[in-house]
């Protein structure tokens, strides 16, 4: 995988476009994700798809329930449980 | 009995209940403002109101004073409303939108309802609607008595100050209310489409000690910058299975809060809470369960005695046996001590709080041409508990594109969104068993 942050907002717009249907919105490092307009609903499935995408869930992995509030605390997030390739 | 504007508790001048735009009312406004006597003694009123602190005013001015209060949720669609306030019998409608109804039904704009009818003495039925994500909700018919019996007292010293993130006019939503108007306590009702932020902003200014969600909702509290401004002293969790992680996540975001989690039993009539901050609840229930409820595993489902019901075996799917045992259809595990809740027997798949079957969103997708067998099964999720998906074997010869774009398209038209399959997954075959029915996942 080339880079995550790229690859994470990827599968952002791709979900993005099937559940919101406007033009994707720009994810800069403090934005947060819950202010973007994506629901519960809609971040799950963001979490889901990137499960699918990238093989893992650090939402999963973690052992303490961790909640990041902006994109660079979500890719942080992700980076962190990378597996080992 | 006493009407509930004659029941609400604090008299001391400061506001009970508090709303978005800075609108507040004491408990001498709610017992002083009377209704409008374009509202009769004898009108069933269907209760269509967006704005959750004119709902929770309506209840006010309205119980005691009216025959019934259909109580219809803003998320319902204009024709749902028009249907079950037929079915209702109802004789008007107070809304604060505008709503084309049938020629019969008279409509009073809710910034209309108050007046001089300060009579309290009708015996008014609170008719609540099931919140089910197919078809046409089913109506209950409860009265005050019924619906406040759990509320817990506070004394004057405590004040407790309860949020609203819920629907005033679904059943969570309305035990908060209740339980804060009536129980001494003082509602915070925050704007729904405000956002989760501005709702969180307003109860931690509102000094909310008292919380009550979704694992789901909290989940998206958690999420939300400026959370850690709720100085709260008391976390409640309904509506789905509180996980291990979410209650300890909640333990580190507010420290000082006691967290209870609610099981509720729809087929039992039953529930009881549990406040040890572990998920499921003490294995030692099933000898001595809380209340005058008595609890039994067997194969791996829990069996509820409540201590009254009216229920018999086989009315709406009910399962009792000859000691009075109610099937709840909760799967559950027993190990280390502890009952934990595993899912639904019969599949159901519960996505934040939303109920889904998975035989209806089966029935949507085998429509589809090129579709020749489906699989729908709830997958775990850590954001909504769990997520709708599908799993597809195609006719021979059928496009694996074209049928993903149709089967999305027939799901956006006849589902609601949370019982949209979140991920379309194409497979070569299915598992049959011994009966010829497919095997259906567990969650």
């Amino acid at each position: 995988m080339q880079n995550l942050e790229d690859e994470i907002r990827r599968v952002f717009g791709e979900v993005w476009k099937l559940e919101v249907g406007t033009e994707v919105p720009e994810l800069k490092p403090d934005t947060v994700l819950l202010e973007t307009g994506l629901d519960s609903l809609g971040f799950a499935i963001f979490v889901s798809a990137l499960d699918e995408e990238l093989g893992y869930d650090p939402f999963v992995l973690a052992d303490d329930a961790y909640y990041p509030q902006t994109f660079a605390e979500f890719v942080a997030f992700y980076e962190k449980y990378r597996p080992a390739a | 009995m006493t009407a509930l504007s004659k029941r609400i508790a604090g008299d001391d001048g400061d506001p009970v209940l508090q709303g978005s735009g800075g609108r507040t009312a004491t408990t001498a406004d709610l017992a002083a403002t009377g209704l409008s006597d374009r509202i009769a003694a004898d009108d069933r009123v269907a209760l269509a109101v967006a704005d959750p602190f004119e709902a929770v005013r309506a209840l006010a001015l309205l119980d005691g004073r009216v025959a019934a209060i259909l109580l219809l949720s803003r998320s319902l669609a204009p024709d749902l409303v028009a249907e079950l306030a037929d079915k209702a019998g109802c004789t008007l409608c107070i809304s604060d939108r505008t709503l084309a109804l049938p020629g019969d039904l008279c409509l009073v704009p809710s910034g209309e309802m108050a007046g001089d009818r300060t009579d309290a003495d009708a015996a008014t039925a609170w008719l609540m609607t099931t919140s089910g994500t197919t078809g046409t909700p089913k109506i209950i018919p409860h009265n005050l008595r019924s619906l406040s019996h759990s509320v817990y007292r506070f004394g004057p010293e405590t004040r407790p100050a309860w949020g609203l993130l819920y629907d005033p006019t679904r059943f969570a939503g309305l035990q908060v209310a209740l339980q804060a108007l009536v129980g001494g306590g003082r509602l915070i009702v925050t704007d729904p489409d405000a956002g989760i932020g501005a709702q969180v902003a307003a109860l931690a200014e509102g000094g909310c000690t008292h919380l009550s969600a979704t694992p789901t909702l909290w989940r998206r509290v958690l999420m939300t910058p400026g959370h850690d401004r709720l100085s709260l002293q008391q976390v409640t969790l309904g509506g789905e299975i509180a996980d291990q992680s979410t209650l300890d996540a909640l333990a580190r975001a507010f420290p000082d809060a006691r967290r209870t989690h609610i099981y509720a039993s729809t087929e039992a009539g039953v529930g009881f809470s549990v406040t040890d901050g572990k998920a499921g609840f003490p294995e030692t229930y099933l000898g001595n369960a809380p209340g005058r409820i008595r609890m039994d595993v067997r194969d791996g489902i829990l069996w509820l005695k409540p201590a009254e019901t009216a229920l018999t075996t086989g009315v709406d799917g009910v399962e009792i046996d000859a000691d009075g045992f109610v099937n709840s259809g909760d799967r559950v595990a027993v190990s280390d001590g502890r009952v934990t809740f595993l899912g639904r027997e019969n599949g159901l798949i519960n996505v934040g709080g939303a109920k889904v079957h998975p035989e209806t969103v089966e029935a949507v997708i085998r429509s589809v041409p090129g579709v020749a067998l489906v699989r729908v099964s709830g997958k775990a999720s850590p954001v909504m508990g769990a997520l709708v998906v599908a799993e597809i074997q195609l006719d021979a010869g059928a496009d694996k594109d074209e049928t993903r774009t149709r089967v999305q398209e027939a799901c956006r038209a006849k589902l609601n969104r949370e019982a949209m399959p979140a991920s379309l997954r194409f497979v070569e075959d299915f598992e049959i068993n011994a009966s010829g029915k497919l095997v259906r996942a567990r969650t």
